[in-house]
């Protein structure tokens, strides 16, 4: 009996609970329940909840989270619904090309984005410069405008895939019959179009909300004294240090249950308004005049550029002429870019060292939990599912404070190591990893497996044999995503990271935080490019673009 | 080799897939397991493949239990409804994946492969691959890799369901041939009647996961033991008749149906009783005249007909308020009828199968 279930898959079934018990439940648990103790004598308390709810600075702080995020999120709409529009339904010069570029801003790290605005419209702006030699005065970019910008630029593609991938879903049929029943085009695209279009966008927004809530970098860099949440919580950690984690604890849980209520949100309002069809004539592309099509093609040009154009800024610094915080746009200089590989390559070892770990470990654990979820469906298996999918409620900041008090002392002391990171990072990422992979599986047949057994393999060497080597693409994919994002993670790192073990992302955070954009452009270029490259890899070899993938 | 099935029960949550089987197929024969989708029929077979593990019962090869045998040391060859052929892997290393499993030589690999491709006419294609191939070749390389192994037992799960009607026909005629020739006891399942009979040693069929009836195709074609038999097994015109008689001396009842008598061979039965009887709409005949036939004359009227060529088969009210449905075979042009026509038919009294008495 004991023999029976004691096979592989039932062990790798109860280390991924271990792991997932050990770095992600216990942690939070911990810095829950210190949310509830005094700093000074430990004992039940509700003081770090009341003071959030009574001193005006945290109420500011929550409001603030809410404000930013909620405009991030009405911008990202108001561009990326005509975009999705847009590109699914209208012939546009260069299209395929504007698509992919313009999925580009979701995997470029935002921190980025916020240096390249301050470098253009910051106190000492490139842009803000030239205005003012001409005598004009332009808006400051620090404080929420600069944030909602930053945001609503880097976060609008995700509505912009959501609406077209949900467009491109919907039989042509469809709306075909609802004409020939007698419907205006007005009147289709009213009654059939947007409702069925409805819970992407919902879906869309609710994503663009999610991500600038939890948002460190942008905050940090471009709001200066606009505080919020996700700042604030690393704020109280750093000074708590060694003492109760109350009031860092109180402001996570905060956190966690906005992001919490916003995947309800679209776990039970949207999934369940959600048509799944599977189209087999997507709706006609329809060629239009050229002067619409010139207007609607410069409306998803500009919207493109403006998202890019910080990167290039940063690219263009790392080879300009720096003198701290001075920078002499026009005149070439490798120094900085000589500087981050000569001088301090460390950082940048770092980053590729620990995203490279990190990856490898969330593909063999990715490959092995999809394995579980898709084809040993159970009671077992469906809360392993959930479990894997929690951390993306958790806000990035939010880890790193749990997982930094929870191991800091006691048995385990992961607390001052390169493993820390690589845990936090493998818990964040690793969904990337069984999402791809899992997908890919749901499509290879139970009988591929069934019939390799049935001709003498056993069932592990048939999965190895048989179903791996299909799985590849979806199994790299899902890599290359965990890699990139973990090599522009900033979040959990700046928690987590000490002396020897900065990486990129934190090196960079510290040179803009002392103006030295230079360096700190240096180092952005390094991350960008490195970002990129396994991007075009993903995109032409094997065919993947990130709207299948994210 | 033969296959034994002893109370083999095997449930999902509350549905009962499979409720206290048995059967017993014998060495090279051709059996299937025929029954709507969802009766149980192909949880059976991955039972006996050692996919499905059964809460209860056993499965025997010959005198082996196999139940507790992994489904990789069974020995059994299965044809998947969709082929499960490996993309990524040409006709020949599909054929061959099963033999290099056994750690066969490289000589004799070759040697096998080549045989059992001959023996679907794939020898050309051995260097393609799945997605090159048309569906009936696909068809025929998962049958080839399932043979070439040399199971005991071939285990076939609705391999023609995705083939267009000509093909099918084509194709089961051929597996049909290849099994008689290797002599290979075959379990098949299907929801097709008409390919079951033409294909079949013996057919089980299966309704909510229970065996209604087992017999060879005439049997239960003709001798169907239940409605749910008759019913799935071809077009049957039921009707209710109340026993108003008994001719012991030519072993008669006489009944009656809706008022209208009517004779039939069967049993003795007492008056008063109700019979549930079968009629297949081949076995009913046109008469031309009142005075055609001396019993079973009926008067009717077609309601609708439709003609295929070298068959039309009306669909009749008769006995006030039934629906017939009658085939006439080798239809003459100008005896067809059209709606609203009066129509006279018959049949013999020794034709009508009693499905039920009470």
């Amino acid at each position: 009996m004991i023999r029976r279930y004691l096979n592989v898959w039932n062990i790798i079934l109860l280390s991924a609970f271990v792991v997932l018990f050990l770095f992600v439940l216990y942690p939070m648990f911990y810095i829950f329940q210190a949310s509830f103790l005094t700093p000074e004598t430990s004992q039940f308390s509700l003081e770090s909840y009341q003071k959030i709810l009574s001193k005006p600075f945290y109420l500011r702080c929550l409001r603030n989270s809410l404000w930013v995020s909620a405009l991030a999120m009405i911008f990202s709409l108001a561009v990326g619904i005509p975009f999705g529009f847009f590109t699914a339904r209208f012939h546009l010069p260069g299209k395929s090309i504007l698509k992919t570029l313009a999925t580009l801003p979701l995997i470029l790290p935002t921190f980025i984005g916020a240096e390249a605005w301050i470098l253009l419209l910051g106190r000492k702006g490139l842009l803000t410069q030239l205005f003012h030699q001409i005598g004009l005065s332009t808006p400051t970019i620090y404080g929420w405008p600069g944030i909602v910008l930053v945001f609503t630029l880097q976060f609008f593609p995700y509505v912009f895939m959501m609406v077209s991938a949900s467009i491109n879903s919907i039989d042509r049929s469809l709306e075909e019959s609802a004409r020939n029943l007698g419907a205006s085009s007005w009147r289709v695209f009213r009654t059939v179009t947007l409702p069925l279009v409805t819970p992407a966008i919902f879906g869309g927004a609710l994503i663009v909300f999610y991500l600038s809530i939890e948002n460190f970098g942008v905050p940090t860099l471009i709001g200066e004294d606009y505080k919020v949440l996700a700042v604030q919580a690393y704020n109280e950690f750093i000074s708590e240090m060694g003492g109760n984690p109350s009031m860092a604890g109180a402001l996570s849980m905060v956190l966690v249950s906005i992001t919490l209520t916003i995947t309800i949100l679209q776990k039970y309002w949207v999934e369940r308004r959600s048509y799944a069809m599977s189209s087999l004539r997507p709706p006609e592309i329809r060629r239009l005049k050229p002067l619409p099509t010139f207007l609607i093609w410069s409306f998803c040009a500009f919207f493109v550029f403006l998202s890019l154009f910080p990167f290039l800024v940063v690219i263009v610094s790392s080879v300009t002429k720096t003198q701290g915080p001075v920078m002499y746009f026009g005149q070439f200089s490798l120094k900085n870019l000589a500087n981050a590989f000569q001088v301090a390559p460390r950082p940048i070892f770092n980053s590729f060292f620990l995203a490279t770990v990190t990856t490898l470990i969330g593909m063999v654990f990715g490959l092995a939990v999809s394995y579980l979820v898709v084809r040993r469906r159970g009671p077992a298996t469906y809360l392993l599912d959930l479990l894997v999918l929690f951390p993306l409620i958790i806000a990035g900041t939010v880890l790193g404070i749990a997982l930094a008090v929870t191991y800091n002392k006691g048995r385990i002391v992961l607390t001052g190591t390169w493993m820390i990171l690589v845990l936090a990072y493998f818990i964040r990422k690793v969904p990337f990893s069984i999402k791809t992979t899992s997908s890919i599986l749901q499509q290879i047949d139970v009988s591929m497996e069934e019939a390799s057994i049935n001709l003498g393999v056993p069932p592990l060497r048939s999965f190895l044999k048989v179903i791996v080597p299909l799985m590849l693409p979806g199994i790299a994919a899902g890599g290359i995503i965990m890699w990139v994002t973990t090599l522009a993670e900033l979040s959990s790192t700046i928690v987590l990271y000490y002396g020897p073990w900065t990486t990129m992302t934190v090196q960079i955070f510290q040179y803009i935080g002392s103006g030295d954009f230079g360096p700190a452009s240096a180092y952005g270029t390094v991350l960008i490019i490195a970002v990129l490259i396994p991007l075009f890899i993903l995109n032409k070899i094997l065919g993947k673009d990130l709207s299948t993938t994210l | 080799m033969q296959v034994l099935i002893k109370e083999i029960t095997k449930s999902y949550g509350s549905l009962k897939a499979i409720d206290r089987v048995s059967l017993s197929i014998e060495g090279g024969e051709f059996f299937t397991l025929l029954g709507p989708s969802g009766c149980g029929k192909t949880t059976l077979l991955r039972v006996i493949a050692g996919f499905a593990v059964p809460d209860g019962g056993e499965v025997f090869f010959e005198k082996e239990r196999i139940d507790p045998i992994p489904p990789h040391k069974r020995e059994t060859g299965m044809v998947f409804q969709n082929y499960a052929l490996f993309p990524q892997m040409s006709v020949f290393d599909n054929v061959a994946y099963g033999l290099r499993a056994r750690k066969m030589g490289k000589e004799e690999i070759q040697s096998r492969v080549s045989e059992v491709l001959m023996n679907v006419q794939l020898e050309n294609l051995a260097h393609r691959y799945p997605n090159q191939l048309s569906g009936g070749q696909q068809q025929r390389v998962a049958l080839a890799r399932a043979l070439v192994i040399r199971p005991k037992v071939l285990l076939m799960d609705e391999p023609l369901s995705n083939l267009d009607a000509r093909l099918r026909v084509s194709m089961r005629e051929e597996i049909r041939r290849i099994q008689k020739r290797l002599g290979i006891t075959t379990v098949y399942v299907t929801h097709d009647q008409e390919e079951a009979m033409a294909i079949s040693d013996r057919i089980a069929i299966f309704n909510a996961g229970q065996v209604q009836q087992i017999g060879t195709p005439s049997e239960i074609y003709f001798q169907p033991k239940s409605r749910f038999v008759a019913e799935f097994t071809g077009i049957s015109n039921l009707l209710n008749i109340t026993v108003s008689g008994y001719d012991r001396e030519r072993s008669l009842i006489e009944g009656e149906i809706n008022g209208e008598p009517l004779r039939m061979k069967g049993a003795e039965t007492s008056p008063g009783n109700d019979l549930l009887i079968l009629l297949r709409p081949e076995w009913i005949k046109i008469a031309r005249s009142e005075t055609d036939t001396p019993i079973n004359l009926f008067r009717g009227k077609v309601v609708s007909s439709s003609f295929t060529g070298s068959m039309v088969r009306y669909q009749i009210e008769a006995f006030r308020n039934h629906l017939l449905t009658i085939e006439v075979q080798d239809p003459h042009e100008d005896e067809l009828k059209k709606a609203g026509d009066p129509m006279l038919f018959w049949f013999k009294a020794d034709r009508p199968v009693i499905l039920m008495q009470s």
